[in-house]
Formats: C-alpha cells, structure tokens, sequence
C-alpha cells in the first residue's frame, strides 16, 4: 500500500471545487483508492458522497492511499490537489 | 466529527411533488422554501444560482444540494434546510435529479449540514427511500442524522 499524508489548505477544505476535482481525478484511475481523515476509517477516494461525508476543513490532515501500478502518479496528482490552496 | 444534532427541517420546507421546468426552476424553488421558513432574505436566491453555475451541487444517487455562495452568508438568517421532491426528474447538467436539499446556514455551518447529509445519501437504501418518500414525517425521519459507528 502506497500513501500519501497532506495537509489540506483550501479554504473550503476538501468540499465545494476542490472535492469534486479530487473526485473526478481519482476516479480517472483504474486503482482502488481511499482517502481518510486523520487517522479515521478510510473511505471510497470515487465517490464524492463518501469524501464530502469527511467533512475535511481547511488545516486537517489526510491520508490518500491506492496499491498497484501507476499509485504513486496518481497520489502524487491527488496530494497535489488535497493540498492546494 | 462525530455529529449527531437534528438537521434544521421545518416540515413546512418538505415538498414531496414539486416539478421545475429546468435546473434554474428548482433551486429558484428550493430558495424561495427557504425564505418562507424565514431562513434567508431574497438575495440568498441569486446567489445559489451563482454557486450552481460555478460548481454543480450535484451530490450522487438523484440529489442535488443547492446552496448560496460564502458572500450570501449575510443574508441568511439562520441554519435550515429544505426537501423538495422532483418525481419527474430535473436534468442536472446531465444528470437526473429527483430530490433537492436545499442549504442555508451561516459561518461554515453549511458543510457539517452537507456531510451529515452525506452519511444519509452513502447508505443506498436510505438514499432510494429519500427519493421515493411519500410522506412528510418519512423524509424527516430519514434526514435523522446517522449516529457515528467509530
């Protein structure tokens, strides 16, 4: 299992533009893929039902993580977007 | 995390027939629930078309959430919610839409209503309930907030 750990720094938190572009990438990839706040029970990374159900603001950290080929391009991508501003 | 308060519903904001003629129509509806329950003044309309067209409130499984953008918060009054049921369906930028949950809430109160929502949509059975609610009491019964299993 690949991870990546980051801090989510968007105003909005992981809710509203930034949710549904981290979505829509991670449902791109032909991967499983989990997200989970802290160090909470991960959930679905697809679907925008279970990340908006995290209810991540802005200053928390989470956990994005996917196993098989093409993890660390695709959470690499995905930090980047949990991440930005 | 953990949040177990009721959702603000006035059963008077639950409409189980509505029909709008396009997605404008139903948030137009959605907003003017929202003023009667005397949860937002009439800028709060304008401003959740603006934040529709920014970016859709389409949630999954048939609902959308319409809500104002962050700047309308000074015209909200206080945190509610509204139901109104669409059975013939609204297209949603291509997506069909059988239930709309409107928002108004002050500060950031929008996002523990909308995840708290989201833990009621994940559960699919729920969520078809939601959509096929025939009875006011039914849809408030279901926006019960669901108590945290951790």
């Amino acid at each position: 299992m690949t991870q990546r750990q980051v801090t989510v720094e968007a105003e909005v938190g992981l809710h509203a533009r930034p949710a549904a572009t981290f979505v829509q990438t991670a449902a791109k990839a032909p991967l499983d893929i989990t997200i989970a706040k802290g160090s909470g029970k991960p959930v679905n990374a697809k679907s925008i039902l279970s990340v908006l159900s995290l209810d991540v603001r802005k200053g928390d950290i989470v956990v994005i993580a996917a196993e098989g080929d093409g993890a660390d391009e695709i959470l690499d991508r995905l930090a980047e977007i949990a991440s930005a501003p | 995390m953990a949040e177990t308060a009721p959702l603000p519903l006035d059963p008077r904001a639950v409409r189980l027939t509505a029909s709008a003629a396009d997605r404008d129509d139903a948030i137009l509806q959605c907003g003017r629930a929202l003023m009667e329950v005397g949860a937002v003044e009439s800028p709060y309309l304008d401003a959740m078309l603006e934040r529709e067209r920014a970016v859709s409130t389409y949630m999954g499984e048939g609902v959308a959430i319409p809500h104002g953008t962050l700047k309308a918060k000074e015209v909200v009054r206080h945190d509610a919610l509204c139901v109104l049921r669409f059975p013939d369906g609204v297209d949603w930028d291509g997506e069909r839409v059988t239930v709309c949950v409107g928002i108004a809430a002050r500060g950031d109160g929008h996002l523990r209503l909308l995840s708290a929502l989201a833990r009621i949509l994940m559960d699919p059975e729920r969520a078809r309930a939601l959509r096929e609610a025939e009875e006011v009491a039914e849809v408030l019964r279901l926006l019960e907030p669901i108590e945290e299993e951790e």
